[in-house]
């Protein structure tokens, strides 16, 4: 009877989180343009897979000539698995109006409700591709059953994994809970993993095709026969059915068995993570404390500019999540990463140089510059009522993300003459990377004052502002291009001097009007925008 | 006038403790609320009220103590989510709703009939004057429209108790009017409200019995006329005057619940 209410309750719970989350995906003309461009691209994507799938599906003779498919049977769950736990861990771990919610309802109920509406939001990204491809093998291979036994077989599966992903997602933030110590230790490991990933993923490719490794003979291993026998029953009445083997039923049965299991351990945890209060939490944010007081060290004290930069720089420190959005950029320098110091031992200096000030321009503006009146919405209404001038409260934010790409490139360009790089050159470089980064900060502020974000999402357990995906992007392709001539343009200037020729003067004279017209006029549109802000 | 009444217990907390870590939210808070009984209960901030209806609505446990809500146990959610309405400071609410759809789906979690609970929706977003914008969502509410709105949440479903935490902050004298006239109304109607506001003036409007908790301990306890008179004015002296007084940092603390004159 209870479970039976709890569940009508979950389903409502799930019903009602999955329109908000449709409601928050359209309430934005700006998000509805980025969703069309992605159903665009992997509408294209899924056409060419289905008509992969179709082809197989005709050609293909049993289960075991489906390429992957033995060790997909256990990377596919174990995948989702993981990707529940890290679910959990960034959105699901509670829910919003818990206050509501959790005098209203029993937790099983809010942990069916978070579960449904998770499954239903991967069904919408993901569901139509799948069906798609389904679809279309079952097309090929002329068995109309296909779809329901798979169904059938992957049900099980499916809630296997996403009850148990939460019941081990919510034991993870349980002990983060008690341990504070441990979460944030946590934080910076997980951030250095989250890197470690993505460049990890990005190479990964590359290290394939150059290095010659069989991605088969490395997934076989993590082969797990019982699941690639239980999988194998969704062929049956096809052409491509196996004999039955009895540990199909078994894991059949012990999925089964496993799944409420899951759901009451999942109920338990999440009883316990809720209803214990944040005590632990908020008594550690309040042993937080500064004592010091506010004090600008010397070059920034200097000025009313550089105290306010001081200020960006130490609440970037308290706060860093809010520097998440600058992962962005391992997966443009991924892909060449490895290649760029291919074939260039001769050239290692000036490959480190040249990163080095890449890495610095980006850090100058990315880092402060992108969203400066998003990040600095909730402070707005004092900011701009104070003697302090837009123009100051504009060089305080490009100051402050000088100072983290300045040094940047400055080490780096330096650092390189151990590499190679001549010691004049070095110094060259040091210099054409400073007034690089100046530009770039410069121009940051304005494209990032055109296109401000105001929303908060959560990331490693923080509400942080990220500036629009549209204006780093448009950042990195601007600075980067931007910075590579002036990179190329430094290195003739430090090798052959001051250019005597039409030619080579004409455009370092071009590119340096360009460069500081557009980064001016940027900054010059930021100071406007902090001028005329208004709160509509 | 409010009177103060006697009858069955509504809420009874007995030695109710809270720590975190080495702060002590909570001190062995013992309390006894008659049903139908308004109760103002007032204290200087971070002096634990919003922990204590955390723990009487189940939503947080007590270190140590006891305490039940018209006879059942605050650790039985299930038996005890019926009886509760709660309104926390923050208006749970969910921004991509209208108020319409926030209280149908209050209403679908709370096992209310469809028809009875389109019937109370409407009278109660006509009384409070949100009928005309039911539909738009919550996101484009002002504060005083969320408030209402969270305030029919938490009646919806004719709770015996209601938790109420600053109902009245940041309300327009006129929606302000409207929830204490509610308060008094459901009063009367026999349900309990458990008040938490600064606004000193709502307590002494509306108010049958008056707690004064500082420093996680209840210091003061009884009508408002005799927590008012704990204080010697030389004149008549206001809730406010009393409240000053027995949350003063040299004031004496009683340990024992009901208005003392120390």
């Amino acid at each position: 009877m209870t479970l039976r209410r709890d569940v009508r309750h979950g389903l409502r719970i799930g019903r009602a989180e999955f329109v908000r989350s449709i409601r928050g995906y359209t309430k934005e003309t700006r998000r509805v343009i980025g969703i069309i461009f992605s159903v665009l691209f992997f509408g294209v994507m899924t056409l060419f897979l289905a008509s992969g799938a179709y082809v197989a599906g005709r050609s293909v003779q049993s289960a075991a000539e489906i390429p992957f498919f033995d060790p997909a049977t256990t990377v596919l769950p174990a995948a989702l698995l993981v990707l529940v736990v890290l679910r959990t861990f960034e959105r699901i771990g509670d829910i919003e109006a818990s206050e509501f919610v959790l005098t209203t309802v029993h937790p099983r109920a809010v942990v069916i409700g978070l579960l449904v509406a998770e499954t239903s939001r991967l069904v919408l990204w993901f569901g139509l591709p799948i069906a798609a491809f389904v679809a279309a093998f079952t097309s090929g291979l002329g068995a109309p059953t296909l779809p329901l036994s798979a169904a059938a077989v992957l049900l099980p599966l499916v809630g296997w994994a996403t009850v148990w992903g939460y019941a081990l997602g919510i034991g993870f933030l349980r002990v983060l809970q008690y341990l504070p110590g441990i979460r944030r230790m946590l934080k910076i490991v997980g951030g250095a993993l989250v890197l470690v990933f993505v460049a990890g993923s990005q190479f990964v490719g590359q290290a394939i095709v150059s290095e010659d490794i069989s991605i088969g003979s490395l997934l076989s291993r993590v082969t797990f026969a019982p699941l690639v026998d239980y999988v194998s029953l969704a062929f049956v009445g096809t052409p491509l059915a196996r004999p039955s083997s009895w540990t199909a039923a078994v894991v059949a049965l012990v999925l089964l068995a496993l799944t409420p299991v899951g759901l009451a351990v999942a109920t338990r945890q999440a009883t316990a993570l809720w209803f214990t209060d944040v005590g632990s939490r908020s008594a550690t944010a309040q042993s937080k404390g500064s004592e010091s007081g506010f004090s600008a060290p010397k070059p920034l004290a200097l000025a009313q500019s550089g105290r306010i930069a001081w200020g960006h720089l130490v609440r970037g420190v308290r706060h860093p999540q809010q520097f998440s959005h600058l992962i962005t950029i391992i997966f443009f320098i991924g892909p060449v990463g490895t290649s760029a110091f291919q074939g260039l031992d001769d050239y290692l200096g000036l490959v480190v140089a040249g990163t080095g000030i890449g890495l610095a321009t980006y850090l100058a503006g990315a880092t402060f510059g992108l969203n400066p009146l998003g990040d600095e919405r909730p402070q707005l209404p004092f900011l701009l009522l104070t003697a302090t001038t837009p123009r100051t409260l504009v060089r305080g934010r490009a100051l402050a993300g000088f100072a983290i790409g300045a040094p940047v490139a400055v080490v780096a360009s330096l650092g390189s003459i151990a590499f190679g790089t001549k010691p004049l050159h070095g110094v060259g470089f040091a210099l054409g990377g400073v007034v690089m980064c100046l530009a770039a900060t410069a121009f940051a502020v304005g494209i990032g004052t055109a296109y401000p974000i105001y929303e908060e999402r959560e990331f490693w357990g923080t509400e942080t502002v990220v500036p629009s995906t549209l204006v780093l992007l448009l950042y990195i392709f601007i600075v980067g291009g931007g910075t590579t001539i002036g990179y190329f343009t430094t290195l003739y200037l430090v090798s052959e001097g001051i250019p005597t020729a039409v030619l080579p003067g004409v455009l370092i004279g071009l590119y340096g009007l360009v460069t500081a017209g557009v980064s001016y006029g940027s900054y010059r549109y930021a100071i406007r925008r902090y001028r005329t802000y208004t709160f509509d | 006038m409010p009177s103060k009444r006697s009858g069955p217990i509504a809420i009874e907390a007995i030695d109710l403790t809270k720590t975190y870590r080495s702060t002590v939210a909570l001190d062995g808070l013992s309390l006894s609320i008659a049903d139908g009984t308004v109760y103002g209960f007032l204290g200087p901030n971070g002096a634990g009220k919003t922990t204590t209806m955390r723990l009487l609505t189940g939503l947080s446990q007590p270190t140590s103590g006891r305490a039940r809500i018209c006879g059942r146990d605050i650790t039985n959610r299930r038996e005890l989510a019926p009886a509760v309405g709660y309104l926390p400071e923050t208006p749970p609410l969910y921004d991509e709703f209208s108020a319409r759809e926030q209280l149908e789906y209050a209403a679908d979690l709370r096992d209310i009939p469809s028809e009875t609970a389109d019937k109370r929706i409407s009278e109660y977003l006509d009384q409070f004057g949100l009928a005309g914008d039911e539909h738009k969502r919550i996101s484009a509410y002002s504060k005083g429209m969320k408030q209402k709105t969270a305030f029919i949440q938490s009646i919806l479903h004719d709770p015996q108790v209601l938790f109420l935490d600053e109902p009245t902050s940041g309300l327009d004298p006129r929606a302000a009017r409207q929830i204490r006239q509610s308060i008094t109304d459901f009063a009367d109607d026999g349900t309990t409200v458990f008040l938490s506001t600064h606004i000193l003036p709502v307590v002494e409007a509306v108010a049958d019995e008056v707690g004064v908790l500082f420093d996680g301990k209840l210091v003061a306890e009884g009508s408002p006329d005799e927590v008012k008179s704990r204080v010697e004015t030389g004149g008549e002296s206001t809730l406010e005057d009393a409240f000053l007084a027995v949350t003063s940092a040299d004031a004496p603390i009683s340990n024992t619940a009901g208005a003392t004159d120390e």
